[in-house]
């Protein structure tokens, strides 16, 4: 039994000038599903990202998402859909507290309101049942009024990760959630995206063996811009072509 | 002898001294991503030196040579000692921090010099006009044009021939990958703002027999070495020098043509190369 | 209480400058630039936004306000408030043109149409005056059915006006700086990528930001000629612009008393340093390389460190 197909790239190209990133990736991203995305450095495996959450534009080929064509949508349009994303490098407002920065996230999917000069953003207009529900989840409601600069890198990465889920979204998308963190931090984080999958459909990109294999459904594996595998952890683990692209050893870890 | 020869002849020779103005400034900002509010004050400097030394009785060429290094060395200081603090502040900062230098050398000069401003005289030896047939034209000016090719032809060896020129260009990619490379980024900022303060004050030097020395010219060298920076290409020698010729050549034509509007066509050239090329006509693309 | 600080702070330079000062005319002008750099204070100290432009906006109100009052007469709240639109409309196209590039290349953008604006002014002699500027604006007393409830006639009794006209604004804009508009223009100053990517509109907030800035600013250019009686070309002018940027900086960003604080600053030292010394712009450059150096927070941040540790040092003596 599976799941509907929420997103989709089709011969997705990226060009810079005459260098392929991304020659024709296709991918379908299945609802309610952890579907990994893996590969050596220089894969294109943010580029990749780029393209499906529009943070760029495509060269070439087509983006679905809920059934619509978003190919040339501008992410803060995608937001609005329901795709939120995360930085790969900590991209959060250093110097407004931790509930700002969650609120921002939060009232991003409803921007007109951005623009109302009168109210101020209390109660409900601060969207604080989401904010709330979030800071719980990410286990940082004791850090509420803390800028965000002032926390600790693991403590950033996990509200890199917050801000994404206070959009709503139906796909997160998740750029190495896990970078830089000591191993005390990432038990929290594979239990945090691993608590995801119940109402959203997650998109990561990793470079942990040890997660990916734990709570992936689905593993693509990239190589130079393009698809060289898919499918469930364990093939992908046994792979041979998988195994050459990585030398063979890096895909260990992992109970599955 | 036809008018609009003449004011091109003339426009190239504004347009030298505003190469010789700018490419100092577009050189810092390519390499220090600096705005340098106070660079109009360099060529003021620059100026007042100028007359100064010459009311002294140096010689011009004297001049010539040691006005440029008295401002590079202010400039050299002024980098060392203050402008690397800001470095690291939000970027307004480094506007107002300049702005506030500017400020203060302009009122300075007027403490010194007075407000009103001076002529400084031609030098002697280039005095009067060359004669080809009908082309009839100031020495002085031939000499300019002359002297500050030259000296194109100098910098442009330093930019492309030298460790140092490599370095500057280097570092104008990344100043991550230079430092990494062992060279001393600091000394290197402080020696190209050195040479864009001397570059600059050379300007000033050479521009005094012709303009004279005020108070309020630094202000509006700063404008024009803004525009013929942006629209040359911030960071770009070769981009200094064709925009120098061209907003030269262009003012000093339109100045015949319709005067109130020449100035206005510049800062509308400016403007619409923000707009469609911003990395000027010769800069890199980000 | 501590909401309502800021207000109170303006309230109490409003009501003390009477007190202190001998020129109604220079407490009206601490009113006026102050804001002027309240609007810029919203684009900087919120927005991020370093714009060269604010003579653009100054100069519309000023010559709105002339020539509604003169040539084609119209009641003068309702040419106030035209003064304030035509600074809105100002800004609304140096925004949306500048507003187009980031960083560097905005703050050239707005020098340039700065200065495009200048010669405009200078040469467009039968709606500004040229070179002379417009003259002899009057200063309409406020009549209401025939009454005349407020005569404006001297000085005293116009700096009552600017103050209402000031206070009114200075409420208007704290609403607007906690509003949600306000907050999200925070965010915006603090990384724009991100705000870019979490949904919002970046370039219709920035316009946003610079309409509401111009409006204030043609505010403040309007009541400014009425005060002078005349709209020079020099409002227009760059000196402007940088004077308007100055004084924002000085104060302290992000912080709409502090604007008032950095008006008065320039304001009083100008009236009171310039009988002393010509060249106190001299002390002025010092200042602003000071600030830059040691004192990003302006007087403003000046104050409230001194604040705390005087606050800190009756604490200790306490325990």
């Amino acid at each position: 039994m599976t799941s509907p197909i929420l997103l989709e790239a089709i011969g997705v190209e990226k060009y810079y000038d005459k260098f392929a990133a991304l020659g024709g990736v296709d991918l379908k991203v299945r609802a309610n599903t952890v579907h990994s995305v893996i590969g050596p450095n220089g894969a294109g495996k943010t580029t990749l990202f780029h393209m499906l959450t529009g943070t760029k534009s495509v060269s070439g080929g087509r983006i679905l998402f809920d059934g619509h064509d978003v190919t040339h949508e501008p992410d803060h349009r995608r937001v609005q859909r329901g795709m939120a994303r995360s930085f790969q490098v900590t991209s959060l407002f250093l110097s407004l507290p931790v509930r700002e920065n969650l609120r921002l996230a939060a009232q991003g999917v409803a921007p007109a309101k951005a623009f109302n000069c009168w109210h101020e953003p209390i109660g409900a207009r601060a969207c604080a049942d989401t904010v709330e529900r979030v800071l719980d989840k990410l286990g940082l409601s004791s850090l509420a009024i803390t800028p965000a600069g002032n926390l600790s890198h693991g403590q950033q990465r996990r509200l890199e990760v917050g801000m994404a889920l206070a959009a709503h979204p139906k796909a997160i998308f998740l750029d190495e959630p896990t970078s830089g963190m000591g191993v005390d931090d990432l038990d929290a984080m594979k239990r945090l995206i691993l608590s995801l999958r119940d109402e959203h459909t997650v998109v990561l990109i990793e470079h942990n063996m040890d997660i990916v294999m734990d709570i992936s459904d689905t593993v693509t594996v990239m190589q130079q811009g393009r698809i060289l595998a898919e499918g469930l952890p364990h093939a992908i683990r046994s792979d041979d072509r998988v195994r050459a692209a990585y030398l063979g050893n890096m895909i260990t870890g992992g109970k599955a | 002898m036809n008018i609009y020869l003449l004011q091109t002849v003339n426009g190239i020779g504004i347009g030298m001294l505003y190469f010789l103005l700018a490419v100092g400034l577009s050189i810092v900002f390519g390499l220090l991503r600096f705005v340098n509010f106070a660079h109009g004050a360099f060529y003021l400097l620059g100026a007042y030196l100028c007359y100064q030394m010459m009311q002294w009785g140096t010689s011009f060429w004297l001049t010539l040579t040691l006005a440029p290094l008295v401002v590079g060395a202010i400039g050299w200081l002024t980098e060392k000692l203050m402008l690397r603090h800001v470095y690291d502040k939000a970027h307004e900062f480094h506007i107002v921090i300049t702005v506030g230098l500017a400020l203060a050398v302009q009122e300075l000069v007027i403490v010194q010099w007075g407000a009103l401003g001076t002529s400084v005289p031609v030098p002697d030896v280039l005095q009067g006009v060359v004669i080809w047939g009908s082309f009839i034209y100031p020495k002085y000016r031939l000499f300019v044009i002359g002297f500050t090719a030259v000296l194109a032809l100098l910098l442009w060896w330093v930019l492309e021939g030298t460790r140092l020129g490599s370095a500057v260009r280097a570092g104008s990619e990344s100043t991550e990958m230079v430092s990494l490379l062992g060279i001393n980024v600091f000394r290197i900022f402080s020696l190209v703002f050195a040479l864009g303060a001397a570059t600059a004050a050379l300007a000033g030097v050479l521009a005094a027999p012709i303009r004279g020395a005020e108070p309020f010219m630094g202000v509006e060298a700063l404008g024009v070495a803004f525009v013929v920076v942006v629209v040359g290409g911030m960071g770009s020698f070769g981009g200094a020098l064709l925009g120098g010729l061209l907003i030269g050549v262009v003012q000093s034509v339109m100045s015949t043509l319709w005067p109130e509007g020449a100035r206005l066509m510049i800062y509308i050239a400016m403007a619409a190369v923000l707009l469609l090329l911003p990395n000027g006509l010769l800069g890199r693309k980000e | 209480m501590k909401r309502h600080l800021h207000f109170l702070l303006a309230l109490a330079v409003v009501l003390l400058m009477p007190a202190f000062m001998q020129s109604g005319s220079l407490a009206s002008e601490v009113l006026i630039y102050a804001l002027a750099a309240m609007g810029c204070n919203l684009l900087l100290g919120f927005t991020g936004l370093l714009s060269f432009g604010q003579g653009v906006f100054f100069g519309l109100g000023s010559y709105t306000i002339a020539l509604t009052l003169t040539r084609w007469p119209l009641p003068m709240p309702l040419a106030l408030l035209l003064a304030m639109l035509m600074g809105a409309l100002g800004a609304a196209v140096v925004g949306w043109v500048a507003i187009r590039q980031k960083g560097t290349y905005f703050v050239m953008l707005t020098l340039a149409f700065a200065q495009m604006f200048y010669f405009i002014a200078y040469t467009a002699t039968g709606i500004t005056g040229g070179d002379n500027g417009l003259l002899d604006i009057p200063r309409p007393s406020i009549v209401v059915l025939g009454h005349t409830l407020w005569s404006l006639a001297s000085p005293w009794q116009f700096y009552g006006f600017v103050a209402v006209a000031f206070l009114l604004a200075f409420w208007l804009l704290q609403k607007v700086s906690r509003s949600t508009f306000g907050r999200t223009l925070l965010a915006v100053r603090d990384n724009e990528e991100r705000a870019g990517a979490i949904g919002y509109n970046l370039k219709l907030l920035k316009l946003q930001a610079f309409v509401i800035s111009g409006a204030v600013t043609g505010l403040a250019g309007a009541l400014h000629a009425m005060m002078t009686g005349i709209a020079p070309l020099s409002n227009a002018e760059y000196h402007t612009s940088e004077m308007i940027l100055v004084m924002t900086v000085i104060g302290g960003a992000g912080n709409l008393f502090a604007s008032v604080l950095g008006s008065a600053f320039y304001v009083l030292m100008a009236d009171w340093l310039s009988t002393l010394w010509p060249r106190w712009l001299l002390l002025l450059g010092l200042v602003l390389m000071a600030v830059s150096l040691w004192m990003q927070r302006g007087l403003w941040g000046l104050g409230d460190s001194a604040w705390r540790a005087l606050r800190s040092k009756l604490e200790k003596q306490h325990d």
